[in-house]
């Protein structure tokens, strides 16, 4: 096991070099001057560009271009963000904190109810809970998320007066900002436990309610959809027709035996829904006005901030491959006969 | 499932609770995210609203009187040598949100710091118009005058020269006095003062943060840069009742500065969030999470916003936005091969370079605008008239010049007279143009068409939208025979739009190839009177250059969407300033 974790995280630098090579290499269709934007940082520097593309080798070949980025890359520089004005690192370390937090909070709960209503549907099938979740699952994949999201703010924030908009009540933002809260690791419901103060990680909670909602009704529907039908394929097999003749309990032989093994597709979707989540939660960030790495992305992939736009691809590179490490590891662990050698 | 649902119940619950921010503490979301804090490069209005709250000028604006001011940073202010040079005595007593004290030399180096770096895309220029004459940072205006193949020793004489003017521009007679010395005279100079770029900086604490030096020792490393990368662009010591928290970016959050020299201001704490999405606002102010929202337009305030409870919508008839719109007449339209005035000649296909120097066409064209339309359907009444290129409240502006409405019969005489009677029976085609998406200009185009060509079926014109750049490329090109436009104040003297609108160098006017001596002798000698005491008769000069545009109509000013502002209904003092970004200082309000 700890091996193939080791091998898995080896595997990371040659994914991202793989990655670079590939954006690098489409970067050559630029001209020299769009690729010397990434290294510059004022107008003062953009009437020297021919000094900035012989400095960073841009009307060399690909190789010389290429080892003299990734050396900027290996020392932290990503360039500059014309639309945060700031390093490009500066805007990732302030907004993936936000980003995990929001993704953690949606991630979890829709897995874990897509999961429970695939198996109700499976267990109960024909029956009126199955109709159910199979008329939910098809409105909620078709319902557009800014749809959605518009309407659960109007009704649950607008109507009802509940939950909340941005990442806490604007008090608890404020003593942030002042520092009588400290910041810690940029996620509010932490920072707030960090700070001993768990009214302000009630907060964090109340604000991510929306947001959480909004991506669980929409995103939940695949899980459903899914598992349902892997779930019966499963419920029809001989082992667990042995189970039930053994005369254990039909909850035992539902959860233990046959979700178990209905759960293998369950584990490749939701990696693949969690890196998703780094670009599609972008309507959500907005609606709810949250700063997370999609308010950042999309504007500045639409303005051609390059130097923005290579560094989210580096860093969706990395949560890809985080994601599938793990992905292989809960393959092995949910199913034995997967070996980690 | 019982135990999930009630999971869930609880978990919509427990948000249940009435929000409303604290009585101290004001929330603003806005449309706009900031462009940056440093007052000399902020030129949009998001990072002024906030920068008008934290630094000061010498003079600032008074409340809600537009074209009065009061003393701010200084106490009073004399004008010499023929308005050659300004002198400013200082507040004493006043302190730096990091505790220094403010002197003369904060204020030298405040202006000197714009005249170094004139960012290109900041406010700097007209600033370098008045100081050095330079409207482009030392190096631009180095290869604009040496050419592209200076030699150093020639770019660093012409480099040491301007550094001269930036030196002596601004003097310290002793630590409460400044002098200014201008490079003509300006009769806009003190208006300029009040624009936030001139906002007093906190020197000492700026150059122990790595900005310029305040010397000529790094100034040359300061020449046009973008100040987005100092350290000036997110953090501020100024001297205003409000100091900077953070700006994380996003949000932006201020806090009462203890030490204000002024009065202490009501409300504590301020949170101003850029939140693009409008349904996210108007959510927010029905909640109360929001003390004031920025509305896209009065439509949506007619339509979702005055049904809210406790929600007000501030609006006033009076009020008018810093600026001017009007539809241009070229008097000698430029450009080969021109699409917009077809065949070039007076013969029905086209119209000669020259077919709006008749002052009967530009009649015409007048009363074939539906003023009215503007007004009561476009804008559904919520807009303020305009009788000249002018904002109807700033000094200057005469209410009592006539409009010409929709009159058609009239049109038809003077199209009748034009060009001695030719006009009439040959017809003409032309072409408008506006800008694309600008769905007023839009009308104000297809009216005139609709209008025109119902008087004489020889009359063609075609509307057509073209891309912005292209617009203004086209304008600038002097190509365009008939163009709707608009004007917004860069500062906040009429100057400022009678200059550009209506003097032959003016730079609108010199689009529509515009002359006429007897106005720009007019505007010449009212930019002469530059002494306080001078004002009411520079004033008169421009009510009086209203009425002569009436009768000659280089334009034709049309209604423009009055201002509103949205808030909820118990913050109290708001008012609204057109050249405050904000409409009001955060320090006049406060919550019932």
């Amino acid at each position: 096991m700890t091996t193939f974790i080791a091998r898995g995280l080896l595997q990371l630098p040659v994914v991202l070099l793989a990655l670079s090579l590939l954006i690098f290499g489409m970067m050559q269709f630029l001209t020299p001057e769009q690729r010397a934007a990434t290294y510059v940082r004022t107008e003062q520097q953009a009437k020297n560009i021919d000094l900035i593309i012989r400095q960073y080798n841009l009307d060399k070949g690909f190789w010389a271009q290429y080892t003299t980025w990734l050396n900027q890359v290996l020392h932290g520089n990503l360039g500059y963000s014309k639309q945060s004005h700031e390093p490009v690192l500066t805007t990732i370390r302030k907004r993936l904190p936000v980003w995990t937090e929001l993704a953690i909070f949606m991630f979890f709960p829709t897995l874990a109810f897509g999961i429970w209503m695939g198996t109700l549907a499976a267990t109960h099938r024909d029956k009126l809970i199955d109709q159910f979740v199979r008329v939910f699952a098809i409105a909620g994949w078709s319902l557009p998320t800014f749809v959605l999201g518009i309407w659960l703010l109007a009704v649950l924030y607008g109507y009802f007066h509940c939950c909340g908009i941005g990442r806490a009540d604007d008090k608890y933002l404020i003593e942030f900002a002042k520092g009588t809260l400290k910041t810690y690791t940029g996620m509010i419901t932490i920072d707030g436990l960090l700070n001993g103060r768990p009214n302000v990680t009630f907060s964090g909670l109340k604000h991510l309610v929306m947001p959480v909602l909004t991506y669980m009704v929409v995103a939940s529907a695949q899980i459903m959809r899914v598992l349902r039908s892997s779930m019966l394929d499963v419920l029809n097999s001989d082992y667990v027709r042995t189970a039930r003749a053994k005369g254990l309990p039909e909850r035992v032989v539902n959860l233990k035996h046959a979700r178990h093994n209905a759960i293998i597709p369950i584990v490749t979707i939701a990696g693949l829904m969690f890196t998703f989540m780094l670009e599609g939660v972008f309507f959500i960030e907005i609606i709810f006005n949250i700063p997370g790495l999609g308010q950042w992305a999309v504007p500045a992939a639409i303005q051609l901030d390059f130097p923005a736009v290579i560094g989210i691809a580096l860093l969706t590179g990395v949560i890809v491959s985080i994601a599938n490490l793990v992905v292989d590891i809960l393959y092995g662990i949910i199913d034995p006969r997967i070996s980690f050698q | 499932m019982k135990k999930y649902l009630f999971a869930t119940v609880a978990l919509v619950a427990f948000g249940a609770a009435l929000a409303a921010t604290p009585k101290d503490t004001y929330v603003y979301m806005q449309n706009a995210v900031f462009d940056s804090l440093d007052p000399v490069q902020a030129y949009d209005g998001a990072s002024i609203g906030v920068i008008e709250n934290i630094y000061e000028t010498l003079y600032s604006f008074k409340r809600d009187v537009p074209g009065e001011y009061e003393p701010t940073l200084a106490t009073s202010y004399e004008v010499k040598d023929g308005g050659l040079t300004y002198i400013y005595h200082l507040r004493k007593g006043v302190k730096f949100h990091s505790g220094n004290p403010m002197t003369c030399r904060d204020v030298e180096y405040s202006i000197e710091r714009i005249l170094v770096t004139m960012p290109g895309d900041s406010g700097a220029w007209f600033y370098g118009d008045a100081l050095t004459g330079y409207g482009n940072d030392a190096l631009t205006e180095a290869k604009k005058a040496l050419g592209e193949n200076a030699s150093q020793e020639e770019i660093d004489k012409f480099l040491d020269a301007y550094w001269e003017k930036i030196d002596n521009s601004v003097v310290c007679d002793d630590l409460y006095t400044v002098r200014f010395n201008l490079a003509g005279p300006d009769v806009a100079f003190f208006a300029k003062m009040l624009f936030t770029a001139a906002g007093v900086v906190d020197s000492k604490w700026a150059i122990e943060h790595g900005a310029w030096s305040g010397t000529k020792d790094d100034w040359k490393d300061w020449i046009g840069v973008d100040l987005r990368t100092g350290y000036l662009h997110n953090h501020a010591s100024g001297t205003g009742p409000y100091q900077l928290v953070k700006w994380d970016g996003k949000n932006i959050v201020a806090k009462a500065f203890d030490g204000y020299w002024g009065e202490k201001p009501a409300i504590k704490n301020v949170l101003v969030q850029a939140v693009e999405e409008e349904a996210t606002r108007l959510e927010a102010l029905r909640r109360g999470d929001a003390d004031r929202v920025d509305v896209n337009d009065w439509a949506t305030v007619n339509a979702k916003v005055k049904q809210m409870d406790g929600v007000k919508v501030w609006s006033d008839p009076d009020w008018s936005p810093a600026g001017a719109h009007v539809v241009f007449f070229n008097f000698n339209v430029q450009g080969e091969n021109n699409p917009y005035i077809g065949s070039g000649k007076l013969d029905g296909n086209g119209i000669p370079r020259d077919f709006f120097s008749d002052l009967n066409v530009r009649k015409a064209f007048a009363y074939s605008l539906d003023q009215d339309a503007i007004f009561n359907d476009i804008y559904e009444g919520n807009a303020a008239w305009y009788t000249m290129a002018l904002p109807p409240t700033w000094p200057g502006y005469d209410p009592d010049i006539p409009i010409r409405k929709l009159d058609l019969d009239k049109a038809e005489e003077y199209f009748k007279k034009a060009w001695d009677g030719q006009v009439w029976e040959k017809g003409f085609r032309l072409t408008i143009t506006y800008n694309a998406g600008n769905t007023v200009r839009q009308a104000v185009a297809e009216m005139i068409k609709a209008n025109v060509e119902s008087i004489n079926p020889k009359f063609k014109i075609d509307v057509v939208p073209l891309q912005w750049s292209d617009y203004l490329k086209a304008a600038r090109a002097k190509s365009l025979p008939i163009w709707p436009l608009g004007w917004g104040a860069d500062y906040a003297d009429p100057d400022n739009f009678i200059h550009p609108f209506y003097h032959s160098e003016g730079s609108l006017a010199k689009r529509q190839n515009f002359k006429d001596p007897e106005f720009d002798k007019l505007i010449d000698y009212a930019r002469t009177l530059v002494r306080p005491d001078q004002q009411e008769e520079r004033y008169a000069i421009y009510k009086k250059i209203g009425r002569m545009a009436y009768d000659v109509l280089p334009n034709v000013p049309y209604p423009r969407q009055s201002p509103f502002i949205v808030t909820r209904d118990n913050l109290e003092g708001v008012y609204y300033n057109s050249m405050i970004s904000g409409a009001f200082y955060w320090k006049d309000i406060s919550k019932k």
